[in-house]
């Protein structure tokens, strides 16, 4: 008991905890419950390190489903006197000052049950098991309930793809404002959820298509999931691949070439918050050295994949990388490239890179 | 073209400032404005930021904001052009670095100062179609529009919200609108309007309504914006609240 409180109090998240002297009351329930619930005290944070135990089997069976919750079919019945008595057990995990966590929950429950309240998507042990992992290892809430409401969608997400940012909705503003776009060929270069694609297709008239590729294959299961979930299929082609390579047959064809690469210089990840370091794919965050690796690549494919006129936006890590590539862009090929800028997120970042080929 | 864009129908708050973000103000906030310590009014902002907020909704309505338009009367897209988004300033690096799901919306309606926010739902679009309707509601409580009592006939969107034994109702006016339906918000703003004209007076607006003192008074007090906007309506002529 006492080594499970300390594993407890070592793995409880820093947002619960701000306060250096540790809450006893608050540990001791927190290790109560996951003894008596699941493994998951014992599964480390980080993904990548085996689980070992029979006790873990749950928690790991429980993620490794590959639908996302909320579209699983609701078919375990739930006793409103047990749905009322886990609210109240995961509400203890959690202190009042954690509305973000409050709102979870809800959530939690809203995506946990069919349209008939007293059936589940899972059984209820599992469900526990979710909640605990989420406040516990900082599991993104967006891979325990399988989605993330982004823009007007709801997006299917989980473990291995980058959950989308609300930063990134405003790439499919700017490809809206590009004169003609809904007719044209568009690639999403590193399309991950296929959020963006998506949400790109949907705006668009008959003739407009998203082509969009990523070299994982996971990412490539989810878009086609999401493409799927919105009646996409006739307008966004997925292809298999890195960056250009699946798009040789579009030389100097695309009107528009978008993309969220991994931009995060590869010494700044190990800072990262819990929820993003430990749980969402390197492969999607890691741009290596000043974390412009990949957007140098895509700069230097641009011109031969974009007609004349075509226009491009990337999203980048902010200020530094912005200015550093538009100044780029705008030296090493000053005759390909037009009207290279920054563009300004929601907070004042100067996040993402825009420009039309000549 | 884009930035502008973007600084205008953009709007979150910051994942770690959910500790200290405000509850939305209460519906019938008066006096001063909300605090707009987390509205950032950049200068390169499109349109200028107004003067002062506070002044122009002092005291029981802003009359003739706007130079009397019909805010009511627009579409959600209209008066959302009308509206700031004010950014909610994001602390640290952002993007890719960030997991974060508020998705609050505070609008600040331009020509009257008015703020309305919305924070409740997971989706930000559906918090900025309650922050919008919220918004009407704000607009209908707080703008005064004013009325020439001598040719003064009441408005359809004041008719359906009426009770069906009104004597000036038609037939066609339709079944009888309630404060959950959001056609409710224009009524009740005309409905207002009426009363700052008759100065407060429930039995003067009844008359007018072709209906009794006591009908009219259980239509103001079946909404609680409503009562308590029309309580300011009479306590600044000096008359009792109604109850």
């Amino acid at each position: 008991m006492l080594a499970s409180a300390a594993a407890a109090a070592a793995l409880l998240p820093r947002r619960l905890n701000p306060n250096p002297n540790p809450k006893p009351y608050l540990l001791k329930r927190l290790a109560s419950s996951t003894t008596t619930s699941s493994s998951a005290r014992t599964t480390p944070p980080n993904p990548q390190i085996p689980i070992s135990g029979a006790a873990a089997a749950t928690a790991a069976e429980v993620e490794s489903n590959p639908t996302p919750l909320f579209l699983r079919p609701a078919e375990h019945p739930i006793p409103a006197t047990s749905l009322a008595a886990f609210r109240r057990r995961a509400e203890s995990l959690i202190p009042p000052t954690a509305p973000h966590l409050h709102r979870h929950l809800r959530w939690l429950l809203a995506d946990a049950a069919g349209e008939d309240p007293a059936l589940l998507r899972l059984p209820l042990g599992d469900l526990e098991a979710l909640w605990i992992r989420h406040v516990r290892d900082r599991r993104p809430f967006q891979y325990v309930v399988g989605n993330e409401h982004w823009r007007d969608m709801v997006v299917a997400v989980r473990e291995g793809v980058l959950i989308p940012r609300p930063e990134t909705e405003a790439v499919v503003e700017m490809v809206g404002n590009v004169e003609g776009f809904e007719g044209g060929w568009w690639a999403d270069l590193g399309t991950g959820s296929g959020a963006i694609a998506v949400a790109v297709a949907r705006m668009m008239g008959p003739k407009g298509r998203v082509f969009a590729t990523d070299v994982s294959e996971v990412a490539i299961e989810v878009a086609r999931l999401n493409v799927q979930r919105y009646g996409m299929q006739d307008k966004v082609e997925i292809r298999h691949g890195s960056w250009f390579e699946p798009l040789e047959d579009l030389k100097g064809k695309l009107m528009g070439v978008i993309s969220n690469p991994p931009y995060i210089p590869t010494e700044d990840l190990p800072g990262l918050q819990p929820e993003v370091g430990w749980h969402e794919p390197k492969l999607a965050l890691d741009g290596g050295k000043d974390g412009l690796e990949h957007l140098l690549h895509l700069c230097e494919g641009l011109s031969s994949v974009l007609k004349p006129g075509g226009f491009f936006v990337f999203e980048t890590n902010g200020n530094k990388q912005s200015e550093f590539l538009v100044d780029f862009i705008s030296t090493k090929w000053d005759s390909s490239f037009c009207d290279v800028g920054a563009v300004l997120d929601f907070a004042d970042i100067k996040r993402f890179v825009t420009g039309y080929r000549r | 073209m884009a930035r502008a864009l973007l600084r205008i129908t953009r709007c979150y708050s910051s994942p770690l400032s959910s500790l200290t973000f405000p509850p939305p103000p209460p519906l019938l906030h008066r006096g001063a404005a909300p605090p707009l310590r987390f509205l950032s009014i950049s200068s390169s902002s499109p349109s200028p930021p107004p003067s002062s907020s506070a002044a122009t909704w002092d005291g029981p309505g802003v009359k003739g904001g706007g130079d009397g338009e019909d805010f009511l009367g627009m579409s959600d897209d209209e008066l959302m052009g009308q509206c700031e988004m004010g950014t909610f300033k994001a602390s640290g690096p952002g993007g890719q670095h960030r997991n974060k799901r508020e998705s609050a919306v505070r609008l600040r309606h331009r020509p009257t100062g008015i703020i309305a926010q919305a924070v409740e739902d997971r989706s930000q679009h559906k918090n900025r179609a309650s922050a919008l309707s919220r918004l009407r509601t704000l607009i209908a409580l707080r703008v005064r529009k004013p009325i020439n009592l001598e040719d003064y006939t009441p408005p359809v969107e004041l008719l359906q919200i009426l009770p069906l034994k009104s004597t000036i109702r038609g037939k066609d006016v339709g079944p009888q609108i309630g404060p959950n339906n959001p056609k409710f918000a224009p009524g009740m703003q005309a409905l207002l309007d009426l009363l700052f004209a008759v100065e407060g007076s429930v039995s003067e607006a009844a008359k007018i309504l072709g209906l009794s003192t006591g009908a009219v008074s259980r239509l103001i007090l079946s909404d609680d914006a409503l009562r308590t906007a029309a309580n300011e309506v009479r306590a600044a002529k000096g008359l009792k609240p109604l109850k």
